[in-house]
C-alpha cells in the first residue's frame, strides 16, 4: 500500500469517515476544554464522573435509546450523589467519592452483565467510535457550538479565577460560580464524548491535550487552540492506526492521546529558542526560571 | 466635616466555620489613609483581608468596605505557572467593570498598558508573569488594581521576599497611590516600616489596638500582638524599636 | 429476565466451588477490612483503586501467555506502589498524569486483549472477578495477604495512626514514619492483587474502601474502626457472594452495589449523631 492509499483508505469507508468526524468534533471542543480541566485540577472529578455515569449508559443501551441521553442522565445522578456524599463531614471527600463511584460503576456492570440481556459492556467501557450513530454526531456538533460559546463567554472569569482566586473575587467574580460552570460544561462534554470513547477511556480526550501542550502554552487561548489541534490530530491518528492495525478503535484514540501527553511531559519537542529570545528581549536581571513543575 | 469611613468594622468576627479566628474588630478607616496591619503569622491579617474582599462573611458584627477593594496577594498565592503575561494580568482589572462575558475592549487594553507604565513595567508587558521577579510581580498586581480603579487597596505583605531596591520602588508607588486619595491597607511583618503609616491596626486573633503609630507602636501593645515573636530593642516612651521573629510556613 | 428462586445456603455449601469462594471472600474480608481502615484513615482510596486498575494489562498478558496472573499483577502492583511512594515526596505527580497513566493501562490492556481473546468474557472476568473460577492458589495468596494485614496492623498500627494525625510530630518522636508508610503501601498493593481474581481489577475498592467507610460512620476509636470494617466487609462479601451465585453475576459488582447501598443507608441513619472523633491512643 503506498502512502496515498494509507491516507485515503479510511476515508473511503463510511464507517471510518464517521468515526473521524466524531473524533474531530470531540477533539476540537474537549481539547480546548482540557486546558481548564487540568488548570482547575479536575482530573479526579472528571474520572469519577466518567465511571459513575455507567449505569445511565447501560440503561440507555438496554432500552435502545440514544446513548448520549443515558450518559447525560447518568452524569447528573453521579454528580448529585457525589456532592451529597462529599458533604458528610465524617468522611473525607475523596473517600466518599470513591464509595459512590464504586457503587455506581458496579451497578452499571451489574445491569450489563445480568444474563439474558445483550451485553455491550465492552463498547460502553472502552468506546466504539466505529459504531457512532447520527445521534452521536449531532450531539458532538451541538457540543462544539454550545461548548464553544460557553468557553468564549467564560474565558475571562476562568482565567482570572485560575490565576488568583481571591483577586478574582475582588474583581467581582464569584470563584465558586465559575468552578460550577466549568463542572457543568465538563459533565456535558463527558456525556457526549463517552459514547465514542467509553467510560474508562474518555478521560484521555479531556486531560491529555492540555498536558501535551502545556510546556508551549504562551497564553490560555493559545493553549486551548493547541490542545484542540492536538486532540484532533491524535484522534485521527488513533482511527488510522485502528484501521490499518486492526486494534480497538476507542483504545487506539485514547492511547494516541496519552502518548502525546507523555511526549509533552518528557519535554518533547524542546523549546530552548523561545526562552532565549525572551531573555534577550526582556532585559531581565536574571535568566527566566522554568515555571515550577507542580503541573498546571 | 468628617467624610464617611471607607472601611468600617463594628464588633466583627471572622471564622472558617468553627470558632472565630479573628474577633473584636472595631475600627473606621477614613478615605485616603494608609493603614499598616501588624500581627504574627496566623494572627488574622489574611483573614481580615478575606473578609474585606467578601470571601468570608462575618460571623458576628459588621464589616463594610466602600466599593470593591483591590486585593494584591502575596505572590506565592498567585499561580506562577499560569501562562499569562504582565499585560494579561493588568487587563484582568477591567473585569471589575462588570461585563465579564465580553472580551476586553481597546480602551481597557490602553488602560492596562498605561498602568503598567505607571508602575515602571512598560517594557515587560509581554513577559510571562511567572518569569518576573518578586518585586515586579507585586507591581503588576498593583497595576491590575489601578486598572480596576479601586479606591481601596488591600496589600498582603507586599514587600515580603522583595529585594530592597524594588521595595523602594514599591513604596514610592504607595505614596503616589495615597496622593491620589486611595486608601491603602498594608499588612506587614516589619514593625519599623509601620511607623510611616497614618494608622496601625494590630491583630492577634483579635484586634489588639488601632490608632496612629505613636499610640500603637508602644511596648505593651507590640508584646500583646506578637507575644514571643517580638524582640524589643529600645525602652522608653513612644514608638519603640522592635524586630519580629518571622516564622514562615511553607 | 427471569430470576431463579434463591438457593438454600445448605445447597450451596455442598458445592466445592462455593466453599472455595466463601473461604476466599472471608480471607479477603479480613485483609480488606483491616487495610481498609488504614486506607480510609490515611486517605489512600484512590491508591487502592489505582493499584488494582494498573494491573489490568499485566493480567491480560499473563492470561494470554499462560503464566500465573498473580505474578504479573504483583510485579505491576508493587511497581505502582513503589512509583507512588517515590513521587509522594514531591508535590504530587499531578492528578492529571496519574489519571492518564491509568487510562493508558486500561487502553493497552484492551488492545492486547482484543488481539488475543476471542470473547469478551475473559476481559469481563479480569475486570469484575469470578465466583466460580477461584482456586486453591488464590485462597493461599489471600491467606498470606490477610496474615500480613493483621501482622502489619499489630506492629505498625500505632505508627500509621500517629502519622495520619500529625506527620511532623511522629517523625520527631522517632517513629519510622517513612518506612512504616512504605510498608502500608506495599501491603495495600499486595492485598489488592490478592483480591483481583474475586472482585476484578476495577472493583478493588468494593472490599477495600466501602466497608471501612461504612464502619467509619459508626466507629469509636481506631480499634472500633478495624473491627467494624472487617465485620462489614465480611457481611458484604458474604451477601455479594450469595447474590453472585444466585443471579449468575460476577462478585465484584455485586459487592460494590451492596456496599454502596449499605453505606447510603448507614449515612442516612447515623446522620443525626454528631461526629465521633477517633481517639489516637486506641491504635491497635
Amino acid at each position: 500500500m503506498d502512502v496515498l492509499d494509507l491516507l485515503l483508505d479510511p476515508l473511503r469507508s463510511g464507517i471510518d469517515r464517521r468515526a473521524l468526524a466524531e473524533v474531530a468534533l470531540l477533539g476540537v471542543v474537549c481539547g480546548g476544554l482540557s486546558f481548564w480541566v487540568v488548570g482547575y485540577r479536575l482530573a479526579y472529578p472528571a474520572e469519577s464522573l466518567a465511571h459513575g455515569l455507567l449505569p445511565g449508559l447501560v440503561l440507555a443501551s438496554l432500552a435502545g435509546a440514544p446513548l448520549v441521553l443515558g450518559a447525560l442522565g447518568g452524569v447528573a445522578v453521579a454528580a448529585a450523589l457525589v456532592a451529597l456524599a462529599a458533604r458528610d463531614e465524617r468522611i473525607d471527600a475523596d473517600t466518599a467519592t470513591a464509595v459512590v463511584v464504586t457503587g455506581m460503576f458496579g451497578l452499571g456492570a451489574l445491569l450489563a452483565l445480568a444474563p439474558e440481556t445483550p451485553a455491550r459492556l465492552g463498547e460502553l467501557l472502552f468506546g466504539d467510535p466505529l459504531g457512532v450513530t447520527d445521534a452521536d454526531l449531532v450531539a458532538a456538533g451541538a457540543l462544539v457550538v454550545v461548548g464553544g460559546l460557553a468557553l468564549a463567554a467564560l474565558h475571562r472569569p476562568l482565567a482570572a479565577t485560575a490565576f488568583d482566586r481571591v483577586g478574582a473575587r475582588s474583581l467581582g467574580i464569584a470563584p465558586e460560580r465559575v468552578q460550577l460552570a466549568l463542572l457543568l460544561l465538563l459533565s456535558v462534554a463527558l456525556a457526549v464524548a463517552v459514547t465514542g470513547l467509553g467510560s474508562l477511556l474518555v478521560l484521555a480526550v479531556l486531560v491529555a491535550p492540555a498536558v501535551a501542550v502545556r510546556r508551549h502554552a504562551s497564553s490560555p487561548p493559545a493553549a486551548m487552540a493547541a490542545g484542540a489541534g492536538l486532540a484532533v490530530v491524535a484522534g485521527a491518528i488513533g482511527i488510522y492506526a485502528s484501521h490499518h492495525l486492526g486494534s480497538a478503535a476507542g483504545a487506539s484514540v485514547a492511547l494516541s492521546l496519552v502518548l502525546a501527553a507523555a511526549l509533552g511531559t518528557l519535554g518533547w519537542p524542546p523549546r530552548p529558542v523561545a526562552a532565549a529570545r525572551r531573555y534577550r528581549a526582556g532585559g531581565l536581571a536574571t535568566p527566566p526560571r522554568r515555571p515550577p513543575s507542580p503541573g498546571l | 466635616m468628617t467624610a464617611a469611613p471607607v472601611v468600617l468594622a463594628r464588633g466583627a468576627a471572622l471564622g472558617y466555620g468553627g470558632a472565630p479566628v479573628l474577633e473584636d474588630l472595631d475600627f473606621a478607616v477614613p478615605a485616603g489613609a494608609s493603614v499598616g496591619v501588624l500581627g504574627p503569622n496566623g494572627g488574622g491579617k489574611t483573614t481580615l483581608f478575606a473578609g474585606l474582599v467578601g470571601a468570608l462573611a462575618p460571623t458576628a458584627g459588621e464589616l463594610e468596605v466602600q466599593g470593591r477593594p483591590a486585593y494584591v496577594a502575596q505572590t506565592d498565592r498567585t499561580r506562577l505557572d499560569f501562562p499569562v503575561s504582565a499585560l494579561d494580568v493588568a487587563l484582568m482589572g477591567s473585569l471589575a467593570s462588570g461585563r465579564w462575558w465580553l472580551p476586553a475592549s481597546r480602551a481597557d487594553r490602553r488602560a492596562a498598558s498605561l498602568s503598567l507604565e505607571r508602575v515602571g513595567l512598560g517594557s515587560e508587558s509581554g513577559t510571562r508573569f511567572g518569569e518576573l521577579s518578586g518585586g515586579q510581580r507585586q507591581r503588576v498586581l498593583i497595576a491590575r488594581a489601578l486598572v480596576q480603579d479601586a479606591r481601596v487597596l488591600l496589600l498582603d505583605e507586599p514587600l515580603a521576599g522583595v529585594d530592597p531596591a524594588s521595595a523602594e520602588g514599591i513604596e514610592d508607588l504607595f505614596s503616589a497611590l495615597r496622593d491620589e486619595g486611595r486608601t491603602l491597607l498594608v499588612s506587614t511583618h516589619d514593625v519599623q516600616s509601620a511607623r510611616v503609616f497614618d494608622l496601625v491596626l494590630c491583630l492577634n486573633r483579635r484586634q489588639v489596638a488601632f490608632g496612629p503609630p505613636a499610640e500603637t507602636l508602644g511596648r505593651g501593645i507590640l508584646e500583646a500582638t506578637y507575644g514571643s515573636e517580638i524582640v524589643v530593642l529600645d525602652g522608653g516612651d513612644g514608638p519603640v524599636r522592635a524586630v519580629t521573629v518571622q516564622h514562615h510556613d511553607h | 429476565m427471569e430470576i431463579a428462586s434463591p438457593p438454600s445456603l445448605f445447597d450451596l455449601l455442598e458445592l466445592p466451588v462455593f466453599r472455595t469462594a466463601s473461604l476466599e471472600i472471608a480471607l479477603l474480608a479480613i485483609a480488606g477490612g483491616l487495610l481498609g481502615a488504614w486506607i480510609v484513615l490515611r486517605r489512600l482510596a484512590f491508591f487502592a483503586h489505582a493499584a488494582g486498575t494498573a494491573t489490568f494489562p499485566g493480567l491480560v498478558v499473563a492470561e494470554a501467555a499462560g503464566v500465573s496472573p498473580r505474578l504479573a499483577a504483583l510485579v505491576v502492583g508493587l511497581g505502582f506502589a513503589g512509583g507512588v511512594e517515590r513521587a509522594g515526596g514531591r508535590s504530587r505527580l499531578t492528578d492529571a498524569t496519574t489519571a492518564l497513566a491509568l487510562v493508558a493501562a486500561l487502553g493497552i490492556g484492551i488492545v492486547l486483549a482484543s488481539d488475543v481473546f476471542e470473547s469478551g468474557a475473559v476481559v469481563d472476568r479480569l475486570l469484575f472477578g469470578t465466583a466460580i473460577g477461584l482456586g486453591s492458589a488464590d485462597v493461599a495468596f489471600s491467606a498470606v495477604a490477610a496474615a500480613l494485614a493483621a501482622a502489619g496492623t499489630v506492629a505498625l498500627g500505632r505508627a500509621w495512626t500517629a502519622t495520619g494525625f500529625d506527620p511532623g510530630a511522629s517523625t520527631a518522636l522517632g517513629l519510622p514514619t517513612r518506612q512504616a508508610d512504605s510498608v502500608l503501601l506495599v501491603l495495600v498493593a499486595l492485598a489488592a492483587v490478592a483480591s483481583l481474581p474475586a472482585v476484578g481489577a476495577l472493583l478493588v475498592a468494593a472490599l477495600f474502601v466501602t466497608p471501612a467507610a461504612t464502619a467509619r460512620l459508626f466507629a469509636r476509636g481506631v480499634s472500633g474502626l478495624l473491627a467494624g470494617s472487617v465485620a462489614v466487609a465480611a457481611a458484604l462479601g458474604a451477601a455479594g457472594l450469595y447474590a453472585s451465585f444466585w443471579l449468575d453475576l460476577p462478585p465484584g459488582p455485586a459487592v460494590a452495589v451492596l456496599g454502596g447501598v449499605a453505606y447510603a443507608l448507614c449515612a442516612v441513619v447515623t446522620a443525626v449523631r454528631p461526629r465521633t472523633p477517633l481517639r489516637a491512643q486506641e491504635a491497635a
